[in-house]
C-alpha cells in the first residue's frame, strides 16, 4: 500500500485564471515553444472561467507541443481526428480509405509508437498497441495537443515517436447553454451533435450526444478491372453514435472534482482493397471514464485520478475485448521559484478477452519530474520513469531537456531547445499471447533519442512571425515485426531502426486595416532507416521504412474581414515505399482545400456560425495506401447554433 | 522455299514466368519474367503491359487453350495472352477465394473456397463455371467439399482435390453436378502425372500420400505412403521419378528444407538437399536441370528466387516480387 502515499497524475497542474488559482501557486513557466493554431474570430466572454487547463507542457522543456483548438476543430465536426491531423499538420497517417483504419506515424516510427491520452488516461488498445484515429470523432473532445518526440519518461509505454492528448475543456459561470452542430457533406455524410450545458461558479455540467453517418459511395477509378472503369465505392459505409458527460464540481475553495464519461460506437463496412470482394464489417465500442480529485494546499497540488477504458472490437464474428482500470496519483510541489517537482505512480490492471486467448496483467509505474530554473533564460526539465509489468522491468526511461532564451527584446525572442530521452513500447497483448504465434518472450521495444532546435518569434507592428526548426535523431531497437513461421505468423524482436529528421513550423499573422491575414506551414523531413536484414536474402537493411514519406508539407493561408473568413489549405505527401526493400512506391500527391466560415452570427436569442469547405478542390486521384481508393472533390457544410 | 509467315516469338513465350503471390491485404501480386539465357529479369509484366496493377494475390497460374489464366485468391481471374501478357479478359465478379482453374469443353472451371464462416471454415466451397474461355460472368456454382484446390479433367469428369474435407470430389461435366465424393488420407492439394499414371498429392503432419487414380472410373486404386514429416503442399517433379517437397519444422526452429522422394517407391531419398527459411515455392527447369526455390523473405519486402543445381547446390539468386510462390518454365 506504499504506493497509495504517492498517488499522483503525470502531467497535470493547474494554470492561472482558474477559480482556484488564487489559492495556489501558479505553475508559471515558459510557453514559448508551444504553437497554437490561431483562433479566427473567437468571442471571449469574460465572465466565463475555464475549469481546468492542465498544462501538458509543464515538464517538457526542450520539446514541442502543438495544440489544435476548438475553433479549428469545428471545420471537421463529426469527422475522424485523422482528417484533422492530415489537413492541419504535416503528420502522416496510414489511412486505408476515408473513415477506415488510420494509424499515426510520428518521426518515422510505426503505428503503435505514439501514446494517445484522453483526459490523461492512456487509450491505446493494449491488445493492438495503437489507436484508430478514424474513430475518434471531432466534437467529442475540445482540444487536441500533439507532443512531438520521445515521451516515455512523461507518458509511459508507446510514446516513442510522440503523444497525442485529447482533452475536455469545461467552464464555470456560463449558465445554461444549448448547442447543435451539423455537418452535411458529399457521399452521404451527415454528422449531428447536440449539447446541453449548465455551469455556475461551483459546478459545471455538459452532456453531448452525437451521430455521424457516411455512405462513402464516392466515385473512384477501379484499377483492378480491365479498362479501369470509374465506379462507385461499395461497402464502405460508416455509422457512429456516442455520448459524453462532463462534470466539474468545486467542493471547497481548495478542492475540486472533475469527471468525464465518453461512450463511442462505430460500425463500419470495411472498404475492400481494389481487386478484392471482401465484405468485412467491424464494430468498435469504446467506453471511457475518468475521475479526478484535486487538492491545492499552498505550494502543493495533489491529484488523485481513477478511470476505466473498455473497448470491444468485433471484426465479422470475431469478438475482442479489453478493459483497463487505472489508479493514478501525483504530488506537484513548488519547492522554490526555481524548482518544481512532481512525483507519482500509475497502477493499471488490464483484462483481455480476445478471440483466441484471455489474459490479465498488472502494471505499475513510478515517475518523477523536476523543473529547474537555472537562470531567467534557462529552464531544464528532468523526467524519470520506471515501468513494471507483471513483475518484469521495462527499460528505465530518463529524459533531460532544456530551453534557453538566447535573445529576448520587445516581444522578439530567439530560443534554443535541446532534449535527450529514452522511451519504450511494451509488446502488445496480441504480440505475446495471440494463438497461434504469440511470443511471450518478447522484449519491450526501446529507443534513445535526441533533438535540438531553434525558435524565433518576431513581433513588429501588425506583424507576428514565428519559426521553429527542430532536428532529431532516434535509435529504436528490438522493433517487433510479425514474420511467417511455418503455418502461422509470429512476432520477433528483430529490427533496429535509425531515424533522423527535420521539423519546420512557420506561422504568421498580419493585420492590414480591416483585413487580417494568417499563414502557417509545417514541413517534415523524415529518414527512418531499417538496419536489419531478417535473412540472408532480405534486401531491407539501409532502406526507408515502408509507408513513411520522406517529405510531408502542409500549409494554410487564411484571410478574414469582418464576419467572413476564408482559407486555402495545401497538403503535400511525398512518395512512399510500399515494402521494406524500397522497390515499389506510391507517387506523391498534393491536395488543396478551400473553406469559408463566418464569425459569430446573431439572430434574436440565437447565435451561431456557418462554414463551408471544399476538400480536394482539384479532384486529385490519389492513394494514401496502395490500392485503397480515396475520394475526389467533396463538399461539407457545417452550421452551429447556440442558445 | 518456305512461304509460311515468320511469326516472331512473343516476349514471354520462352523463359521462366515467376508467380509472385503478393502480401495479404496489399493485393500486390505480380508476375516476373526471367530469361535464363541472358539473365535478364523483367518485373511486373502484367502492369507494364496493361497499364494497371494486377491488384490481387496470385494463387495459381494456368496455361490452357492458348491463354494464360492468373487466378487470384482475392476473388478474380485475369486472362492474358501468354505471348505478351496483354489482357484478354477477366472473371471479376462473383468469386470469393479462388484457388485454381481448368478448362474443358470451352468452359472455365474455377475452384473457390467460398466465403469464410464465423470460424474461418469454408462450408460453402464451390466450383465456379464460366461459359467462355475469355472470362465473363459466372453461369453456375457447383457445391463441393470444403476447400477445393487443384483439379484435373479425365474424360468428361472433373476431379477436385478438397483439402479441408480430405475428399476427392468428382463432378460430371455433362450435368455439372457432383457425382461422388471419395475419402482420401491426408489433405489433398494437387494432381500430378508420373510414369503415365495419375496421382493425387496429399499430406498430413507426419506423412505424404500419393493416391493413384484410375482415369476411366475416377476411383482411387492405390496409395503410396511416404514417411516424410512436416511436409508442405509445395512440391515439384524432376527426373527419374523424383519429387522435391518443401518441409518446414515449424515452432520453434522454423527451419525449412527440400526433401527428395522417389515417387515409385515412396522412399525418402534425402530429407534435406537444401535448407533455408521462408521457402514458399519450388519448380524444376527440365531443360537446364535446375531447381528454382522461392524465398518469401518474410513478406516484409520482395522475395528471392534461389536457383540450385540438381544436387541442391546454390547457383545464383534472383531478386523477384513479393511472395514468390510458383514457376512456369517454357
Amino acid at each position: 500500500m506504499v504506493w497509495l502515499i504517492f498517488l499522483f497524475q503525470g502531467f497535470y497542474a493547474l494554470v492561472p485564471n482558474t477559480p482556484l488559482a488564487g489559492e495556489m501557486d501558479s505553475n508559471k513557466h515558459s510557453h514559448n515553444h508551444i504553437s497554437s493554431i490561431k483562433v479566427l474570430g473567437d468571442t471571449l466572454r469574460l465572465e466565463e472561467v475555464e475549469v481546468f487547463s492542465p498544462p501538458l507542457d509543464k515538464y517538457t522543456h526542450g520539446q514541442q507541443i502543438k495544440t489544435i483548438d476548438q475553433e479549428n476543430l469545428r471545420d471537421f465536426q463529426g469527422l475522424g481526428l485523422s482528417e484533422v491531423l492530415q489537413q492541419r499538420t504535416a503528420l502522416f497517417l496510414r489511412q486505408y480509405g476515408p473513415g477506415m483504419l488510420a494509424s499515426l506515424t510520428m518521426r518515422g516510427t510505426s503505428a503503435g509508437h505514439n501514446a494517445v491520452f484522453w483526459n490523461g488516461l492512456p487509450i491505446n488498445s493494449p491488445s493492438l498497441g495503437q489507436t484508430d484515429f478514424s474513430i475518434l470523432p471531432v466534437g467529442a473532445f475540445d482540444e487536441v495537443s500533439l507532443h512531438f518526440g520521445s515521451g516515455g519518461a512523461l507518458y509511459g509505454t508507446d510514446a516513442i515517436g510522440g503523444a497525442v492528448h485529447l482533452n475536455s475543456k469545461l467552464k464555470f459561470g456560463k449558465g445554461h447553454s444549448f448547442q447543435t452542430d451539423s455537418n452535411l457533406g458529399s457521399f452521404g455524410r451527415w454528422n449531428q451533435q447536440l449539447q446541453y450545458g449548465f455551469s455556475d461558479e461551483k459546478i459545471s455540467l455538459r452532456t453531448r450526444i452525437y451521430r455521424n453517418i457516411a455512405e462513402n459511395d464516392f466515385p473512384f477509378r477501379n484499377l483492378a478491372r480491365p479498362g479501369t472503369p470509374v465506379e462507385r465505392q461499395e461497402h464502405a459505409a460508416i455509422q457512429q453514435e456516442g455520448f459524453s458527460q462532463d462534470l466539474a464540481f468545486q467542493i471547497k475553495p481548495n478542492q475540486l472534482i472533475s469527471s468525464s464519461v465518453w461512450y463511442n460506437q462505430t460500425e463500419r463496412e470495411i472498404q475492400p482493397v481494389m481487386g478484392s470482394n471482401t465484405l468485412d464489417v467491424q464494430q468498435d465500442k469504446n467506453l471511457r471514464w475518468v475521475l479526478d480529485y484535486f487538492n491545492f494546499s499552498g505550494k502543493i497540488t495533489w491529484n488523485f485520478k481513477t478511470g476505466l477504458v473498455k473497448e470491444q472490437l468485433t471484426f465479422n464474428a470475431s469478438e475482442n475485448s479489453t478493459s483497463q482500470f487505472f489508479l493514478i496519483g501525483d504530488l506537484d510541489w513548488e519547492f522554490s521559484p526555481c524548482i518544481s517537482s512532481k512525483s507519482g505512480v500509475r497502477f493499471t490492471h488490464i483484462q483481455g478477452d480476445l478471440s483466441t486467448y484471455t489474459t490479465e496483467e498488472n502494471r505499475i509505474e513510478l515517475y518523477q519530474s523536476t523543473n529547474l530554473k537555472l537562470r531567467d533564460d534557462l529552464n531544464v526539465s528532468i523526467n524519470l520513469r520506471q515501468f513494471v509489468y507483471d513483475g518484469i522491468l521495462a527499460p528505465f526511461t530518463p529524459s533531460v531537456g532544456a530551453d534557453w532564451i538566447i535573445f529576448s527584446k520587445s516581444g522578439d525572442e530567439l530560443k534554443f531547445h535541446v532534449n535527450g530521452a529514452r522511451s519504450f513500447k511494451l509488446p502488445t497483448l496480441n504480440d505475446r499471447f495471440w494463438v497461434p504465434g504469440g511470443n511471450p518472450d518478447l522484449l519491450p521495444e526501446s529507443s534513445w533519442s535526441g533533438e535540438l532546435g531553434l525558435s524565433y518569434l518576431l513581433k513588429w507592428s501588425n506583424l507576428r512571425i514565428n519559426h521553429q526548426l527542430t532536428h532529431y535523431r532516434m535509435w529504436v531497437d528490438n522493433w517487433i515485426i510479425w514474420l511467417p513461421q511455418g503455418n502461422f505468423w509470429s512476432p520477433e524482436n528483430i529490427r533496429e531502426v535509425h531515424n533522423k529528421g527535420l521539423e519546420y513550423a512557420f506561422d504568421a499573422d498580419y493585420l492590414l486595416g480591416s483585413w487580417a491575414f494568417e499563414v502557417q506551414g509545417n514541413y517534415n523531413w523524415v529518414r527512418a532507416t531499417n538496419q536489419t536484414n531478417i535473412s540472408e536474402n532480405d534486401r531491407s537493411a539501409g532502406k526507408q521504412l515502408p509507408y513513411t514519406p520522406i517529405h510531408n508539407f502542409q500549409s494554410l493561408f487564411g484571410v478574414s474581414r469582418g464576419m467572413i473568413k476564408s482559407y486555402v489549405n495545401y497538403h503535400f505527401t511525398g512518395s512512399r515505399f510500399v515494402a521494406t526493400d524500397n522497390v515499389a512506391q506510391l507517387p506523391a500527391y498534393m491536395l488543396w482545400d478551400w473553406g469559408l466560415r463566418t464569425g459569430e452570427l446573431q439572430l434574436g436569442a440565437l447565435q451561431g456560425r456557418i462554414g463551408f469547405q471544399v476538400s480536394n478542390v482539384f479532384n486529385t486521384s490519389y492513394q494514401v495506401m496502395r490500392l485503397r481508393a480515396m475520394p475526389g472533390r467533396n463538399y461539407q457544410f457545417n452550421i452551429q447554433i447556440r442558445l | 522455299m518456305d512461304d509460311a509467315p515468320q511469326i516472331p516469338l512473343g516476349e514471354f513465350e520462352k523463359g521462366v514466368l515467376i508467380m509472385n503471390e503478393g502480401a495479404f491485404g496489399a493485393n500486390d501480386g505480380e508476375v516476373y519474367h526471367y530469361d535464363p539465357a541472358s539473365g535478364e529479369i523483367k518485373a511486373d509484366i502484367f502492369e507494364k503491359k496493361n497499364g494497371r496493377p494486377f491488384a490481387g494475390l496470385i494463387q495459381d497460374m494456368v496455361a490452357s487453350e492458348g491463354r494464360l489464366y492468373l487466378v487470384a485468391n482475392t476473388g478474380k481471374v485475369e486472362i492474358v495472352d501468354p505471348r505478351d501478357f496483354a489482357s484478354i479478359g477477366a472473371v471479376s465478379s462473383g468469386l470469393d477465394i479462388s484457388r485454381s482453374l481448368v478448362t474443358a469443353n470451352q468452359k472455365v472451371y474455377i475452384s473457390d473456397w467460398g466465403p469464410y464462416d464465423a470460424n474461418f471454415a469454408s462450408p460453402e466451397s464451390y466450383i465456379a463455371v464460366v461459359g467462355q474461355l475469355d472470362g465473363g460472368t459466372i453461369t453456375d456454382k457447383i457445391p463441393v467439399s470444403s476447400r477445393p484446390e487443384g483439379m484435373y479433367v479425365v474424360g468428361n469428369q472433373l476431379l477436385v482435390a478438397c483439402t479441408a474435407a480430405q475428399k476427392m470430389d468428382v463432378i460430371s461435366l455433362n450435368t455439372e453436378e457432383r457425382s461422388k465424393s471419395l475419402d482420401v488420407k491426408g489433405g489433398p492439394i494437387r494432381f500430378f502425372e508420373a510414369g503415365g499414371n495419375l496421382y493425387l498429392f496429399s499430406r498430413d503432419a507426419s506423412k505424404v500420400y500419393f493416391h493413384e487414380i484410375n482415369r476411366s472410373n475416377a476411383e482411387i486404386i492405390g496409395t503410396k505412403t511416404v514417411n516424410l514429416a512436416m511436409s508442405t503442399f509445395n512440391f515439384t517433379l524432376t527426373e527419374n521419378a523424383e519429387m522435391l517437397i518443401i518441409t518446414s519444422t515449424g515452432w520453434p526452429e522454423f527451419n525449412d528444407a527440400i526433401a527428395s522422394v522417389n515417387i515409385n517407391s515412396g522412399e525418402v531419398l534425402s530429407a534435406s538437399i537444401f535448407t533455408g527459411s521462408g521457402l514458399y515455392g519450388i519448380g524444376y527447369d527440365a531443360d537446364r536441370r535446375e531447381i528454382y526455390v522461392a524465398d518469401n523473405n518474410g513478406f516484409q519486402g520482395n522475395g528471392t528466387v534461389i536457383v540450385l543445381d540438381q544436387s541442391g547446390q546454390q547457383q545464383k539468386t534472383l531478386a523477384v516480387g513479393r511472395g514468390p510462390s510458383g514457376f512456369m518454365f517454357k
